[in-house]
């Protein structure tokens, strides 16, 4: 791939608004839930009241004869009509295990709300009424509710064939800890624990199914991220050809990993729908929409650092909680939590041992920031512990370990390969805003007033546009970029934007390559039948993927433009032509122009009389595909699998009320870095919206089991998100470091602030009670949870 | 079945219309099923996320929190109706600041952020805070809704300042 | 979306409420409690019975009491004069509920004690204000002072065919009040809710003394303050009424938001801070209290 000129123009850079932002702002942005077709009826499932069970037998009968209801379905019924669901990435062929799994339980049930059978009827109520009528008989077998008990020698086996409770398991790195150890001025050893979380977008999953039995042929709305890639899952799974399914996918209210591809849940509507032989609309209720988890890890560590605080060796054994086995993505945190570890601070022996356990929860599914959470929490907790035991200022032993701007390319232990950044500017510009050294001093003059304000740092560095080999996951991208007769422009895309600004992004990136009005721009996408196979949204890759490829179709049309250009203007073939605010000039005599409708024009109209020495369309087709992956493995087995690598410096001020354990935010600051920004105004929209998330993740948002295995965090009253009064205004700062090897320099920003602002508030709260001789290992940093850390340091 | 349906006649966004509902409707479902409004959405159904927010009898209200045939006889607005004269300046604020991502949580916001004006034109951002406190948004972070509430409210004192 | 079938009746008068109500009714108020448990198919009653047409949303003052009518919502307290003037601990409470404007417009005083969950801001309120409930069942109206209203997290001592049609309390005009709620965040119940009310005398002796803690025990729990009734109030005897509360506590409230042994950790603070919030605000007049915020120091 060349590398191109930095797009610089009349929108790239700018703070554009979005650019459909007013049909949302008329209530004429079309979700698929606003989606009416005639004769749909809906469907509504039942679900396991028990986290582990054999399914004895299915009653149907009362339901069937139930007001409205047009049919019942188990698992066993669904079997001809739908094959197990295709892995997005099967632990089985990587050394793991591989697991069947069908939209519907058949025979066993392994998650208390895992989906047994489901009712169609012509209206949701009573489609919903007809489920409490399905009469399921169980027998109840012993529940795994966490890794300790999954792993013990007498544990119950939840995958009989498997012979053990690991889907996978595998090493990143050397396992050399104990060589450097010996020889090592100082050890520390630890366990870090997180959490069970989840997305919580506020558009539940969301599908409109419809099958038109003449023509075999399903046409699915779906609230999805990767439209395409679903298609092929479905298209596999119900045994049809893939162009006898159309995906949609309409406006999206928020996806974060949650409306990724291939999930059992995408099954629902479409299956159904054939089955009946009508449109088919299936909403996923809140209390279901929270059971997809992540997160939840132990993390044991041993780190050997010498006296100035700088990390000689790291050792993780990382234990992940996923929860039942399924098709989806979610195990795959764990793998590139194990690849993000320690990343962006120059380590040399850097080892990481995970293993995926399984247990009776709901499973782990692909959500924001895609366990690199986990391995920024654990870096930044240890890296406050180092400063701790070496009496060496936080901050500075951040900068003694970070990866130094003259080290690029830098490559990590797992085979990352960082490629730009000044890690030490943006924790310079941070503690600046923050004012750190008045803060410190504030902060000594409360603690003698028995306050407890706590100031804890957080790095981030997110691993952004993965490609996965085999898997549906690219770090490439297809666009589209075409021009009508009167110059209107329309990008066709394979990649989506649920709410991102990406859209917007593209739409700026082809007007300033195209030198039209930003408002001649229109972009499709999320449409399988009219937008190039694309992997849709993922891994922050929308702007730098499909972003980049509209770059490079659009200045294939523009090459036309200006060879119409001089054409019609009587131009040699090799003048320079300026396309600026909608007009074509030729460089050398600005005062010979034409306007790039009439341009456009002509490449339509009058391609032999001008002699065009282009074919006369005015639409390429252009794919993105970064130079910097590599997949063949290196003689250590390690790949380069990773397009970008945006990092941010947090930093949280707490102030923790020590009688009652309640946290007050009282400011959050992030510098962050993702290169060339296209669209300030929806990059400090990622940042700010990614930084309360992982706030929500430090503080409140918890998944809770009662012994049973039973969720008891059915819905917003319980699973607490954050709200506008619990965090404070984000402070933002901002560093610039392009992307070097791409056309724009940009890099991913769609999971941006969750990880570091987790850290940083983590650290800040462990800041706050350390005086008092209390620490916390351990999220989420609820006010029950530091009553505990300071009532243990009392005793 | 007949025996669960009943007539619903409401105002919706200034019109008269009526319709015939399932008793089990909620207002929301009776909006968006049978009067044809999309711009209340459903995030919840248990009066937490605010996507539902309309506004009844002048009062705003989450309307999944109310059942269909209870409010026979009232008088509904909803996003439909904020911007019949075009966008307002509040609109054009959220639209300015990025005030809205996805846009699934934006009707709700928009009804808050009115409400709060409506009772105390120049708020602080507390009391901005305060008032979308009932509406969820997962991803804007808040702040952009807050600048947007914030600098709209700034305007209209400076522009009435003016005058 | 409702999965269950029902009647729906609105009656117009209190006794056409009672005559409608039965084994298989369910009253709805507000309905922000019950259209949602409904809609999850953990209430199935066969009538609905909606009091919002049966004139219970009224607000007065005779004599020295002031009258609320179940079907108030926390903004009609919110705009009430009589509210601020003879319960500002009513108007404190009612500024701090989640769920922005929209809720405040819908939830009813009377919903929520019928409700009766342990967490709620309004039970424990309305003991400290040593509030009546006014019943009407099929013999017609009784009293029942809220302190003998609650059983237990959900229960009430209401008989399935009685409906509380309002509240009746005694005016504190004189009274400094201190309202304390604990939180895990603006999407949570209260963990603990401590209301306090106190007078002092000419000396700045105490008066009376009321503390009632909500989200501590599966009813609200008074704590005995008679202790301090005629002594100063200093930083001592807040103490004292702190260790009182400890001394209370029976069987804490557990939930998924909080186990017991939290609410009775932090219940001696909140009801520290009420006290101490209402020791600040005795004797302060109404526009200056409006001026300020309803924190704890």
């Amino acid at each position: 791939m060349e590398v191109g000129l930095r797009t610089a123009g009349k929108s790239v850079g700018r703070p554009v608004r979005k650019h459909d932002g007013d049909a949302y702002l008329t209530a004429n942005a079309t979700y698929t839930g606003d989606i009416v077709l005639p004769g749909t009826v809906y469907a509504a499932l039942v679900r396991a009241p028990l986290a582990h069970a054999l399914i004895r037998s299915v009653s149907t009968a009362a339901a069937e004869g139930a007001t409205g209801v047009i049919a019942v379905v188990t698992g066993e019924d669904m079997i001809p009509w739908c094959d197990e669901i295709p892995h997005g990435l099967d632990a089985g062929h990587l050394g793991g295990h591989h697991s069947a799994v069908f939209p519907l339980a058949v025979e066993k049930v392994v998650y208390a709300g895992e989906p047994i059978a489901a009712v169609v009827a012509t209206s949701e109520a009573d489609a919903h009424a007809a489920c409490l009528m399905v009469e399921v008989d169980y027998e109840p077998l012993p529940v795994l509710l966490d890794v300790e008990s999954a792993l013990a020698a007498d544990a119950p086996i939840l995958y009989p064939a498997w012979a053990e409770n690991v889907l996978i398991e595998g090493h990143v790195g050397n396992d050399d800890f104990a060589e450097v150890a010996r020889t090592a001025p100082h050890v520390l050893e630890g366990e870090l624990r997180t959490h069970r979380g989840t997305a919580a977008p506020m558009e539940p999953r969301t599908y409109l199914a419809d099958w038109d039995a003449g023509r075999q042929h399903l046409t699915l709305y779906a609230s999805t991220q990767n439209p395409h890639v679903l298609r092929t899952v479905l298209a596999a799974a119900m045994r049809l050809r893939e162009d006898q399914i159309h995906v949609v996918a309409p406006k999206v209210g928020g996806s974060f990993g949650l409306k990724m591809y291939g999930s059992r849940e995408d099954f629902i509507a479409p299956v159904l729908a054939r089955m009946v032989g009508r449109p088919v609309s299936w909403v996923e209720e809140r209390a279901a929409s929270l059971l997809p988890a992540a997160r939840e890890q132990v993390l044991s560590y041993r780190v050997a650092f010498d006296d100035d605080g700088g990390l000689l060796a790291l050792d993780v054994e990382a234990l992940t909680d996923h929860g039942a086995a399924a098709p989806t993505h979610g195990w795959a945190m764990a793998y590139v939590g194990a690849l993000s570890t320690g990343l962006g601070y120059a380590i040399e022996h850097c080892h990481v041992h995970y293993r995926v356990v399984v247990t009776n929860k709901a499973p782990w599914s692909g959500t924001k920031p895609f366990g690199k959470d986990g391995a920024t929490l654990l870096l930044e907790r240890i890296m406050e512990r180092v400063a701790a035991a070496t009496g060496v200022d936080a901050g500075t032993v951040r900068r003694r370990n970070f990866v130094a701007p003259s080290a690029f390319p830098y490559r990590h232990t797992s085979g990352l390969e960082l490629d730009s950044g000044d890690y030490a500017a943006a924790l310079d510009q941070t503690l600046e805003i923050l004012s750190h050294e008045r803060l410190r001093a504030d902060q000594a003059r409360l603690r003698a007033q028995g306050r407890y304000l706590g100031i804890g740092l957080g790095f981030e560095l997110m691993p952004e546009s993965a490609d996965i080999p085999g898997g549906f996951v690219a770090a490439y991208d297809t666009s589209t970029v075409r021009m009508s007769p009167s110059g209107r422009v329309s990008v066709l895309t394979g990649v989506t934007s649920p709410g991102t600004g990406s859209d917007t992004g593209i739409c700026q990136l082809v007007a300033d390559e195209l030198g039209v009005a930003l408002d001649t721009v229109s972009v499709v996408q999320g449409d399988t039948d009219t937008c190039p196979y694309g992997f849709g949204n993922i891994s922050s890759r929308s702007l730098v993927t499909g972003g980049n490829a509209a770059v490079l179709a659009a200045r294939d049309v523009a090459d036309k433009i200006r060879a119409a250009a001089r054409a019609l203007l009587r131009a040699d073939y090799d003048e320079p032509v300026l396309i600026e605010d909608g007009i074509a000039r030729l460089t050398r005599d600005p005062s010979r122009s034409v306007s790039v409708v009439e341009a456009a024009r002509a490449v339509y109209t009058r391609s032999y009389e001008l002699e065009l020495d282009v074919e006369p369309h005015l639409e390429s087709t252009r794919t993105y595909r970064p130079s910097n992956i590599r997949e063949v493995p290196d003689a250590l087995g390690r790949m380069q699998t990773y397009t970008t690598y945006p990092y941010a410096v947090h930093a949280s001020v707490v102030e923790v009320d020590v009688e009652t354990g309640v946290v007050t935010l009282l400011r959050h600051v992030a510098t962050h870095d993702c290169g060339t920004v296209v669209n300030p105004l929806m990059v400090d929209g990622q940042v700010t919206g990614g930084v309360v998330m992982g706030l929500g993740a430090a503080f409140s948002e918890e998944l809770v089991f009662d012994d049973d295995g039973i969720p008891l965090t059915t819905g917003f009253k319980t699973y607490l998100l954050p709200r506008a009064v619990d965090v404070p205004r984000v402070e933002l700062g901002h560093l610039c470091t392009p992307a070097p090897g791409t056309p724009l320099g940009a890099k991913g920003v769609g999971e941006a602030g969750f990880a570091g602002a987790l850290a940083a508030a983590f650290n800040a709260v462990n800041d706050a009670v350390a005086p008092l001789g209390a620490r916390l290992d351990r999220t989420p940093l609820s006010p029950i949870a530091i009553m505990r850390a300071l009532r243990e340091a009392r005793r | 079945m007949d025996d669960d349906l009943t007539a619903l006649e409401i105002t919706v966004n200034g019109k008269r219309r009526s319709a015939t509902v399932d008793r089990r409707e909620l207002l929301i479902e009776a909006l968006r099923n049978r009067f044809g409004v999309t711009g209340p959405k459903i995030g919840c159904l248990t009066g937490d996320c605010g996507a539902c927010t309309v506004r009844l009898d002048g009062l705003i209200t989450k309307s999944c929190l109310r059942i269909a045939v209870a409010e026979d006889g009232a008088e509904i607005e909803t996003l439909e109706s904020m911007s019949t004269n075009g966008l307002t300046g509040l609109q054009e604020s959220f639209w300015d600041n990025n005030a809205f991502q996805c846009g699934y949580c934006l009707s709700g916001m928009l009804f808050a952020a009115e409400d709060l004006l409506d009772h105390n034109p120049t708020p602080d951002e507390d009391e901005i805070r305060q008032a979308i406190s009932g509406n969820l948004c997962r991803c804007t972070g808040y702040d952009a809704i807050v600048t947007a509430i914030k600098r709209y409210a700034e305007r209209v004192a400076e522009s009435d300042r003016r005058q | 979306m409702i999965p269950t079938r029902f009647e729906y009746v609105a009656p117009r008068t209190a006794a056409d409420v009672v005559a409608a109500l039965d084994g298989e009714s369910r009253l709805l108020a507000g309905g922000t409690w019950v259209v949602p448990e409904m809609g999850r198919a953990e209430s199935r009653p066969r009538r609905v019975v909606d009091l919002r047409r049966a004139g219970l949303a009224t607000i007065s003052v005779e004599g020295s009491r002031l009258r609320l009518g179940a079907m108030c919502t926390y903004s009609d307290l919110l705009s009430s004069e009589d509210v601020t003037r003879h319960a500002p601990l009513l108007r404190t409470m009612a500024s701090g509920v989640t769920g922005g404007s929209a809720l405040r417009n819908q939830a009813t005083i009377g919903g929520s004690v019928a409700a009766a969950r342990p967490q709620s801001d309004v039970p424990a309120t309305l003991v400290a204000l040593r509030a009546d409930a006014v019943v009407a069942g099929p013999a017609g109206s009784r009293r029942v002072p809220t302190a003998e209203l609650f059983l237990g997290a959900g229960r009430t001592t209401l008989a399935v065919d009685e409906v509380i049609t309002g509240f009746d309390l005694p005016s504190e005009r004189m009274s400094g009040h201190g309202y304390v709620k604990l939180k895990r965040g603006g999407s949570s119940w209260p963990i603990v809710t401590a209301a306090a009310l106190l007078r002092l005398d000419d000396d700045g002796r105490c008066e009376t003394a009321h503390l009632v803690l909500g989200g501590v025990e599966a009813v609200p729990m008074t704590v005995d303050l008679t202790i301090m009734l005629g002594r100063p109030l200093g930083d001592q005897e807040l103490d004292v009424a702190a260790a009182r509360t400890v001394a209370a506590l029976s069987a804490p409230w557990t939930d998924v938001l909080a186990p017991g042994d939290y609410r009775a950790a932090v219940a001696a603070p909140a009801a520290r801070r009420a006290l101490a919030m209402a020791r600040a605000n005795v004797g302060v007049t109404e526009g200056e209290r409006h001026g300020r915020r309803p924190d704890c120091p």
